[in-house]
């Protein structure tokens, strides 16, 4: 720790805690990130926007009272739409990254932890072989296998976005797993699963954490662009549709599905982007950038 | 360990990666994929024209009989008929692939040099106002979405709202000035879309690279700023930043020209592609697909091995 002799009597989340209160940037991150959970929550609990597929105007109406973000080619509340579609951005992103992200630290820790033997060898194959397939080519492959099903984005955005959490969760592991308490745990007899689950792994939490952000981003902007291309969220809506809509009606001069559906996508990307960057720097010891 | 074993350790994962990649395309292209004997007959077909075409794409054969089969496929490259177009795959890929390349290569270029220049610039300047300004722009550049960039980039360069200085859509190219004409938006869009991403992964690179002993040394010993850039710093940059390029030249030619090409009408890859997502045109799909994945580990197979040929440590051990 430098040998910061107060940094001593703090644990390591304790002292990212500190550095995150203090990271300005991170701290407004943060706090537009709980702005849009709240949106979000809000729209999954039925709160607001529930009549986001209603028609209840004209088509293509300006901004105004009734309608604050105008309306949509079906006379749909671009306002009601934008909101809902939080929810949706959420959904996809969270399951993704915890999913993906269990998964890669399950199997990067297993990878790592029996790092050389045949488990080593199949994990890595697995991963060597999902990151050859063209991601984009991978989901229409994956949407094509599971046709019918609404889960083929979501299926394959975690099978393809695991294998970078697990690769840094392998090397972490390997070296975590020379240190001393782990040498300590096994020479009192301790199993290799109990060191594994109990010693080992909880140590890359905070790795987890970011990696975990950086896929939600990473997921929440694929869908965007699988639901252009229509691999996406198949009915209903979200910022993906909102944009894919709107590339046909800009041209002819309907602006108002583009400019909310971008500044709902793009506030909360940057928010994802710039957490994951505090994250990262409070709890990175060596302070590198 | 010697060249030689790296080297036969390197082509020996390089085929277990290709069974891999061949069996996923195969399992979730061609046994998974939805059934095409009655796309390819009309409405009301008799019992026994179902089992005439089952016959003939091999429907009825066992599991491992149509891996090979695919494998056979792969390895003639004759993937049979668009079953939209009717015309052979091979040929429509032979003519739809130069055209990606034409559209999409520009772009990624541009977006890795001006990327590499900006992260020069970061990380000479390394903690002051133009570090903290390039790098607050890249995070920016990387939360807008290629969506968003593909529509501002038609609605203001393409269009009579905008500066209206290019065609809209399409690829009529006869010569080099259609061709400035029709690929100038593309590659802009791909450039700026890359342009955060790339900026930022050169600049750890950099910075990274000058922190190693050597650089300290050689500045001790008075190299410039300039000599140590480009003595030092970037030829050890160089193995990252050459995977990186090679990692990402499948993902941007083909994926990238996924959403480009089907939103300003070039009829590349991309197009052909999103086309065959669109009305389920397995025969093309299974040799996109399979082919970039194959290309891809090969490619990724040749690099390793020309490390292996370029690091002393390996052939002088």
């Amino acid at each position: 720790m430098n040998g910061h002799s107060a940094a001593l009597s703090h644990s390591p989340w304790q002292r990212a805690v500190g550095l995150l209160i203090r990271d300005r940037v991170g701290m407004s991150a943060l706090l537009v990130v709980v702005v849009f959970a709240f949106i979000g929550l809000g729209a999954a609990l039925g709160w607001w926007a529930t009549q986001w597929s209603a028609l209840s105007g004209g088509y293509y109406e300006p901004m105004s009272r009734t309608h604050w973000f105008g309306t949509n080619v079906n006379g749909q509340d671009i306002f009601a739409r934008a909101v809902y579609s939080t929810r949706v951005a959420f959904e996809v992103g969270l399951s993704v990254a915890l999913t993906s992200t269990a998964l890669g630290a399950v199997l990067g820790g297993l990878a790592g932890y029996f790092r050389d033997t045949w488990l080593d060898a199949l994990i890595l194959w697995c991963k060597g072989v999902l990151d050859c397939m063209p991601f984009y080519l991978f989901v229409a492959a994956v949407a094509y296998a599971l046709k019918g099903s609404d889960y083929g984005m979501h299926a394959a955005m975690i099978a393809t976005f695991w294998t970078t959490t697990g690769r840094l969760v392998r090397s972490e592991v390997i070296r975590l797993r020379e240190l001393e308490f782990v040498r300590a745990a096994r020479g009192v007899g301790v199993g290799s699963w109990q060191i594994l689950w109990r010693h080992i792994l909880p140590n890359t939490a905070p790795l987890l954490l970011v990696q975990g952000t950086i896929v939600l981003v990473t997921a929440i902007k694929t869908e965007v662009i699988l639901s252009f291309l229509g691999l996406g969220i198949s009915d209903g809506v979200s910022w993906g549709r909102m944009l894919s809509a709107a590339a046909q009606e800009v041209t002819a001069g309907h602006f108002n599905n583009f400019i909310w559906a971008s500044v709902f996508l793009f506030a909360l990307v940057m928010a994802f982007n710039l957490l994951a960057d505090a994250l990262h720097d409070a709890f990175d010891p060596r302070a590198l950038r | 360990m010697t060249l030689k074993v790296h080297v036969l350790r390197t082509l020996l994962s390089g085929a277990a990666l290709l069974i891999g990649v061949t069996f996923l395309s195969f399992v979730l292209m061609v046994y998974f994929g939805p059934p095409l004997e009655y796309t390819l007959l009309g409405k009301n077909p008799t019992a026994e024209q179902i089992e005439s075409v089952r016959d003939a794409l091999h429907l009825n054969d066992p599991f491992f009989a149509r891996y090979l089969h695919f494998l056979h496929e792969l390895v003639t490259l004759d993937f049979g008929r668009s079953i939209v177009t009717g015309q052979p795959v091979g040929s429509l890929l032979a003519r739809t692939v130069p055209i990606s390349l034409g559209a999409v290569l520009p772009g990624f270029v541009l977006g890795n040099l001006v990327g590499l220049g900006l992260a020069m610039v970061a990380a000479h300047h390394r903690g002051g106002w133009v570090d903290r300004a390039i790098m607050a722009a890249s995070v920016s550049g990387m939360s807008v979405s290629l969506i968003i960039v593909v529509i501002v980039a038609q609605v203001g360069l393409c269009s009579p709202l905008g500066l209206n200085l290019f065609p809209s859509r399409g690829w009529r190219v006869h010569g080099f000035g259609d061709y400035l004409l029709y690929a100038t938006v593309p590659t802009l869009t791909l450039a700026v879309v890359a342009l955060g991403y790339n900026t930022r992964f050169y600049r750890t690179v950099l910075v990274e690279a000058a922190a190693a002993d050597y650089v300290r040394t050689a500045r001790a010993y008075g190299a410039t700023p300039r000599r140590i850039m480009l003595g030092h710093v970037l030829p050890n940059a160089l193995i990252p930043i050459t995977t990186r390029v090679l990692f990402t030249v499948p993902l941007i030619v083909v994926s990238g020209s996924l959403v480009i090409e089907s939103f300003f009408g070039i009829p590349g890859i991309g197009q052909l592609t999103f086309d065959a997502i669109q009305s389920n045109d397995q025969p093309v799909l299974k040799a996109v697909v399979s082919l970039t994945a194959v290309l891809f580990v090969i490619v990724l197979t040749v690099s390793e091995l020309l490390y292996n040929a370029v690091d002393p440590r390996l052939s002088h051990p």
